[in-house]
């Protein structure tokens, strides 16, 4: 457990730049900085590594890198996305609060690698602490000489910037990240043209996840097969995992991938006294939900839970326990959609209301039988056909709430009062 | 041109690499529906309707965002296609109104069309809709927001068209609203292309609101003469009466836009004081009368008046139509008379001639240098301003020369604050250093001119420039060296390659060019000339001669016999004439209006001209027959257009010396808004309301105010003082609506 991001929490003073250099920090940069390594042989430890996306698409980190233009001329941009928003995922933010230096030295392997001078790192607006935290070792590794202008004239230049969000949820969504980077309303972009195309002010940009960039440091410096190693096949590594819900322990949990969910939920505390687990998210709310019978037989990794008939996420385990009304829980997700979709494209500004709405009614004690099949068809109509993941994002809990729950929704929409709440 | 093959429905097509499916299927004829999308606007793809099946992609893609790719396979009509787009359809519709029978772009709806075939005739939407309070956001545009489907064409118009961020997107989610920053709400001169683009009943225009059905109405393909584009628009008419103007496409000229002037002056032809009947006055008392009757006492009076030739003036505005010209022409030639004008507003009349434009439309996207001389083009010109924005917006670099520094819709490299007065020793610093730069001999004039680094600037950009062009203003038509600055923007052009657009000779200015509708004597100013008769065709003194006072005086002799071709009554002709016969106005008569590309757009006439009114070459060639003129024997308007298109004008060009230097006085140049510059627009209630047609201010610099004894609340020649640091001292900028005498 906490072996990479986390590796030196529990140490005094863990986001200092002493207590990371003590634990091997910049060493990898130190490298580079005096010309010991290329940028093919970090792709090559990166693809090894088989490390992926951690902000939840879950895409090869190597391979994304090798995307970029590295040779073309002009500026290109790291970006790295701490806009961490999704509800049940609070990771970025410990990584940002404990291990600042990782995700520092990250980017600028990263400028390296992709040859871009620049990177900026887009935190949460509600994440003050872990602002204050970051732009602190920002300062440090500038103070040290690490970070500016033809480091230690070695001839590599890279920049760093803290930008502030707003609050807004879509602006985790990389496109309209960039939009919001470049100061304008964060609104997703369309694809194609791919950001490793046309980024950050038109520029070649690659967007990771925090905790992406702050595990590749102790990826190079121990080797690509180590941390594959940790692992399973096809999930490479380690996770953090942010257990959340009916849990005695709700935390962060650094721990290998392809571990069994029953063993998390153990590491979490386990349920309160006398309850049964009901339902896991397991990656975030816009991951389906699975029923305990499949919860518990799977384990943390992208192929099992896929399997399963969700997705890994970001990582954010979501435990609901028999005291959970599955209907007032839908109706609160998709609220939370509904609230948060940016309302530039028709299915989402309009489906995600519409599902909440019906919802609101069914809670209401307003509900008719006919609206189950309505809100599946409705998110049926949603998925696929937005601009950005957050369309989908709205759908799939819906359909997977119904499908696993159907009988929950029946009732309350034949009483008018929650199946499992006394009070409902 | 095409290289890549690409298969529709089934259906091997051609396009080019990097082409949106969308722009190719629409190419080929093949339907698919879209409300975002605009061929002219970039690409939103966010109402998600042209989702389309592309092989070997999982979901459904939008056709206006995919580039088309080699062998790329797609379908607009399959299930998982209509599945897409009958989906975004049922999205669209559950929070806009189902109320088309009240509004007004039913019939003429895209979303009503579009829902015809995708929609569903029942919703299954039950919950309450989503309703937006309108703010109003002008005189020109009448908002509906509620009905709005948030395609954003009309923000993308503004921001990327009219080059004014107007319009914009507030909020998030189902709470986004499409509606203007600012207060004064939508104010650009283009702004009513937005109704255009609009594919819903939420920006409607204003005039037109609840009027008549757009299918009751006839659209009837003309021509705008407000401008020297002549743009090209849709008149629609519904009993006789011209009810609305659209944009009608046509690339070389207004590819898909028109300005506003264009757009709403139509409102003026249903002003009440239009001239219905003809009159005479005898013994200072005007009688309506037969059209008989009228034309028998001109005729008599231009008789009894002209028995020399030498005494005989035509003077007509430049909106005429070029067969209104050619015949006016003709008659006064006929009866031996060259007094002939058409150049009312200008100071001086010498060498107006001499710059003549050398650039397309088309060629203007391509500048790379541009050099503005005395014009607030965006105002003056709007379609040609929009070419030039282009080719900002490509990286031209562009300087002005002005007398106030004005908002433009790009940004300006040089701005370079110029009195009238000190115009022609600042382009001759700028011809001395371009000819400097070429090697080129300098005439003696130039030897005590000093160049100032900015000058020097100027000159470079243009010498060094691939493609550059001098454009010329409105501003010099007031300047008593008008001559000397036509003489040395010729110079600079000659010496630097650039080209001329000469913007100053506006409306159908170049159509009276054609028809020689000038004396071979430039100078001589008929206006004020101590003549015998006049024909003064659709003229109103007040407002287009520049030194009215002294015009409205000389045509009151008693001795002089005025005859008046007017559209619209005015008490200045009433206090001049003896005879006013009623002429049709825009869009009632067929003509023909010559563009700055030289383009001769003829049109017939959209609707009758109101009361007993007739067109105005029709009353011209009768009044010629009962004159006795020979050669006018035309039965349509189309015999005159021949006659007058193969028409060859004696030219002369005048030798220009360059003389006057900074004489040190205080001038001012005198601008109308673009809706005062002729009576059609001036009549048209609705532009005079916006902020534009409310402009009514003479700005003057803190020192020049000082020179003059003007304090801020003044008024300077009837119009109010505002003193700011925008103008050159030196200089009063007038800029109004009001009419020159007041």
């Amino acid at each position: 457990m906490n072996k990479v991001c986390f590796k030196n929490i529990e140490k005094d003073n863990p986001s200092s730049l002493t207590t990371y250099e003590a634990s091997g920090g910049y060493k990898i940069w130190r490298e580079i900085i005096n010309g010991k390594l290329s940028h093919e042989k970090i792709l090559d430890e990166l693809k090894k590594s088989g490390l992926r996306g951690r902000g939840g698409a879950g895409f090869p980190t190597g391979l994304k890198w090798s995307f970029m233009p590295r040779n073309q001329e002009g500026q290109k941009y790291v970006v790295c996305n701490s806009d961490e928003g999704e509800p049940g995922t609070c990771k970025d933010r410990d990584i940002l609060r404990f291990n600042p230096h990782a995700v520092i030295e990250g980017m600028a392997i990263a400028g390296y690698v992709m040859n871009a001078s620049v990177g900026y790192n887009y935190i949460r607006g509600e994440f003050m602490e872990p602002y204050y935290r970051f732009e602190e070792a920002l300062k440090e590794t500038y103070r040290e000489g690490l970070l500016g202008e033809n480091i230690n004239n070695s001839k590599v230049t890279f920049n760093l910037y803290t930008h502030l969000g707003a609050g807004a949820y879509i602006c985790g969504e990389e496109t309209a990240l960039l939009e919001s980077l470049e100061g304008k309303k964060g609104q997703p972009r369309f694809k194609p043209p791919f950001p490793a195309n046309v980024g950050l002010y038109g520029k070649p940009t690659t967007i990771n996840n925090t905790e992406t960039f702050a595990s590749v440091p102790d990826i190079l410096a121990k080797g690509g097969q180590w941390f594959a190693d940790m692992g399973v096949s096809n999930s490479g590594g380690c996770k953090l995992f942010s257990v959340t819900g009916h849990v005695k322990n709700p935390a962060n949990f650094e721990v290998p991938m392809g571990i069994p969910f029953t063993d998390l939920l153990e590491m979490a505390g386990g349920l309160h006294e006398g309850r049964k687990l009901k339902a896991v998210i397991p990656g975030g709310s816009s991951t389906p939900v699975l029923p305990a019978r499949k919860a518990l037989k799977m384990t943390m990794d992208y192929d099992s839970i896929d399997k399963a008939g969700s997705m890994l996420g970001a990582g954010s385990v979501i435990i609901m326990d028999d005291s959970t009304c599955m209907v007032k829980a839908l109706t609160r997700l998709s609220h939370f959609y509904y609230d948060e979709s940016c309302g530039q494209c028709t299915p989402c500004r309009e489906g995600t209301g519409w599902m909440y709405r019906v919802l609101k009614r069914i809670m209401d004690g307003h509900g008719k039988m006919q609206d189950l099949d309505l809100l599946l068809s409705v998110q049926e109509k949603i998925i696929g056909n937005t601009i950005c993941a957050l369309g989908d994002a709205a759908a799939m809990p819906v359909e997977s709430f119904i499908r696993y729950f159907r009988k929950e929704f029946e009732y309350y929409i034949k009483n008018g009062k929650s199946m499992v709440e006394k009070n409902g | 041109m095409a290289d890549i093959e690409i298969e529709i429905d089934g259906k091997v097509v051609f396009g080019n690499s990097g082409e949106s499916v969308i722009s190719i299927a629409d190419r080929e004829g093949i339907d698919i529906p879209r409300f975002c999308y605009h061929k002219k606007l970039s690409v939103a793809a966010n109402c998600r309707m042209c989702l389309v099946d592309i092989k070997g992609n999982p979901k459904p893609q939008p056709a206006c965002s995919t580039p088309a790719s080699p062998g790329m396979k797609l379908f607009t009509k399959n299930a998982k296609a209509k599945a897409a787009q009958k989906a975004v359809m049922e999205f669209l519709l559950i929070n806009h109104p189902l109320d088309c029978p009240i509004c007004d772009q039913g019939g003429e709806c895209e979303l009503q069309d579009v829902a015809m075939e995708y929609g569903s005739d029942v919703s299954k939407f039950n919950e309450g809709k989503r309703v937006i309070l309108d703010k109003g956001i002008g005189a020109l545009i009448h908002t509906d927001m509620t009905r709005c489907i948030h395609c954003t064409r009309c923000v993308r118009f503004g921001a990327e068209v009219a080059g004014v961020v107007e319009m914009g997107g507030t909020g998030r989610g189902e709470d986004i609203r499409i509606e203007p920053f600012l207060s004064e709400g939508i104010q650009s001169e283009l702004s009513g292309n937005m109704i255009d683009v609009c594919p819903v009943g939420a920006l409607t225009s204003k005039p037109f609101r609840y009027q008549v059905r757009s299918w009751q109405m006839n659209s009837i393909k003309s021509i705008a003469r407000h401008d020297l584009v002549g743009s090209n628009i849709f008149t629609q008419a519904h009993k006789g009466k011209v009810k609305r103007v659209v944009a009608r496409d046509n690339e070389t000229v207004n590819e898909t836009w028109i300005s506003d002037r264009d757009r709403f002056s139509y409102e003026g032809l249903e002003n009440k004081k239009r001239c219905l009947v003809p009159k005479i006055k005898v013994n200072n008392a005007w009688r309506e009368v037969s059209w008989q009757e009228a034309l028998d006492y001109a005729v008599s009076g231009i008789k009894k008046n002209n028995m020399e030739a030498s005494k005989f003036g035509t003077l007509s505005s430049k909106n005429a139509t070029l067969e209104e010209l050619y015949l006016l022409q003709k008659l006064s030639r006929g009866l031996g008379s060259d007094n002939l004008d058409y150049r009312l507003d200008f100071a001086n009349l010498a060498a107006t001639n001499i710059l003549k434009t050398n650039i397309s439309l088309a060629e203007l996207e391509k500048v790379d240098q541009v050099l503005i001389v005395g014009s607030y083009l965006r105002l003056e010109q709007p379609m040609i301003n929009h070419r030039i924005r282009k080719a900002s917006l490509n990286g031209a670099s562009i300087s002005v020369i002005n007398a106030q520094n004005f908002e433009f819709n790009y940004s300006t490299s040089n701005s370079l604050l110029t009195a009238p007065q000190k115009t022609v020793a600042t382009l001759s610093a700028i011809l001395k250093s371009v000819l400097g730069q070429s090697n080129k001999k300098q005439p003696d004039y130039l030897n005590s001119v000093s160049v100032e680094p900015v000058h020097k600037d100027i000159a470079d950009n243009l010498v060094n420039a691939e493609n550059a062009v001098l454009i010329l203003g409105e501003h010099i038509n007031g300047n008593p060296n008008s001559d000397q600055i036509f003489q040395l923007i010729k110079d600079i052009s000659e010496a630097s390659q650039a080209k001329i657009l000469n913007v100053g000779l506006t409306s159908n200015s170049l159509a009276a060019e054609q028809v020689g509708f000038r004396s071979v004597n430039d100078t001589n100013d008929i206006l004020t000339a101590d003549l015998k008769s006049f024909l003064m065709f659709d003229i109103y003194p007040d407002y287009d001669c520049i030194n009215s006072e002294s015009v409205i005086k000389n045509l009151s002799r008693e001795d002089a016999f005025v005859v008046s071709f007017n559209s619209f009554e005015d008490d200045t002709v009433l206090q001049y004439s003896n005879v006013v016969l009623p002429i049709a106005s825009f869009y009632e008569t067929s003509g023909t209006h010559i563009n700055i590309d030289n383009i001769c757009q003829s049109f017939s006439a959209s609707v009758k001209s109101p009361g007993d009114s007739k067109p105005g070459w029709k009353v011209v060639k009768v009044l010629a027959d009962l004159l006795e003129i020979q050669g006018f024997d035309f039965a349509d308007s189309s015999e005159v257009t021949d006659e007058a298109l193969t028409f060859k004008p004696a030219n002369s060009l005048a030798e220009v010396k360059i003389s006057n230097f900074d004489t040190s006085e205080v001038s001012s140049i005198w601008q109308y808004t673009p809706y005062a510059i002729d009576a059609v627009v001036r009549h048209s209630s609705s532009l005079q309301e916006t902020l534009i047609g409310q402009i009514n201010v003479a700005t003057v610099s803190k020192a020049t105010a000082k020179l003059l004894k003007l304090s801020q609340g003044d008024t300077f020649k009837g119009v109010p003082v505002e003193i700011n640091n925008s103008v050159a001292e030196g200089c009063v900028f007038i800029h109004t609506y009001q009419p020159r005498k007041c």
